[in-house]
């Protein structure tokens, strides 16, 4: 006799799910991300925010 | 104690840019807001106990600032002005399609949405700073990052995108990554 758990279709495990951190919209988001963002990151800090904030430096010190 | 104050202040730049453009949208204003958070962090700066957590504060004061701006005057936002710059790089033709494709849909976002998932996936910022950094429960938190990266993910690539050639090429980027994931895990497995 052939009971009705085992004629039931198999449901994947969750182990067998991508994990976000591997999947790959996520890793496409993350690269597209420093592609916008990483350049205006490490473009030249603004003398004059640089001054301002050495000025409030010395005054404090 | 007054000197790291600075000195923490100053190699937080970077990322307060980065943070002020996800919430501005636009190089001109987003350049002001963090002239004008550094300001009143300055000014504050008594306020801020050594040893808790300076990024969020920071991240906090930039935030607040940008709120007390945005109900001064209500302006809108101006999508060309992050791909001009990006879309200037070396990246390929294809992947500089994709990037406009981002960048516009992440104009789509509401503006808290952007922000969140900007200093989670790009700065790897965790969820209890980023509460902390935006005044919301971790909850919450984490709900902005997920709702934000599905829809991204659901405009880029999902059944509401209308346009063909962006399913095609995030196909293709969908077949590029995996097939770089397959190389890699052949190459993790070789003896």
């Amino acid at each position: 006799m052939t009971s009705r758990k085992d004629s039931r279709p198999t449901r994947p495990s969750k182990a067998s799910k991508t994990t976000q951190r591997d999947d790959p919209f996520e890793l496409w988001l993350k690269r597209g991300l420093h592609e916008l963002f990483d350049e205006v990151a490490s473009e030249p800090l603004p003398e004059e925010l640089l001054r301002l904030i050495e000025e409030d430096r010395k005054t404090r010190g | 104690m007054a000197n790291n104050f600075h000195d923490q202040v100053i190699a937080i730049l970077p990322r307060l840019r980065v943070q002020a453009l996800a919430l501005t949208r636009n190089r001109t204003m987003a350049e002001d807001l963090v002239q004008d958070a550094v300001c009143n962090a300055l000014a504050a700066q008594d306020s801020f106990i050594p040893g808790t957590n300076f990024s969020a504060w920071m991240h906090r004061i930039l935030r607040n600032r940008f709120i007390s701006d945005l109900r001064k005057r209500r302006e809108t936002t101006d999508i060309e002005d992050i791909p001009a710059s990006v879309l200037a790089t070396t990246a390929p033709h294809e992947d500089r399609l994709a990037l406009k494709d981002l960048a516009m849909a992440l104009d789509r976002l509401p503006e808290d949405q952007r922000e969140a998932l900007i200093m989670v996936v790009l700065h790897g910022m965790s969820y209890e700073h980023l509460a902390e950094a935006t005044g919301c429960a971790v909850g919450t938190a984490k709900s902005r990052v997920f709702r934000a990266r599905r829809q991204l993910e659901s405009w880029m690539i999902g059944e509401d995108q209308e346009s063909p050639q962006i399913k095609a090429r995030m196909a293709r980027m969908r077949g590029l990554l995996g097939a770089r994931m397959g190389t890699r895990e052949a190459e993790a497995t070789r003896p």
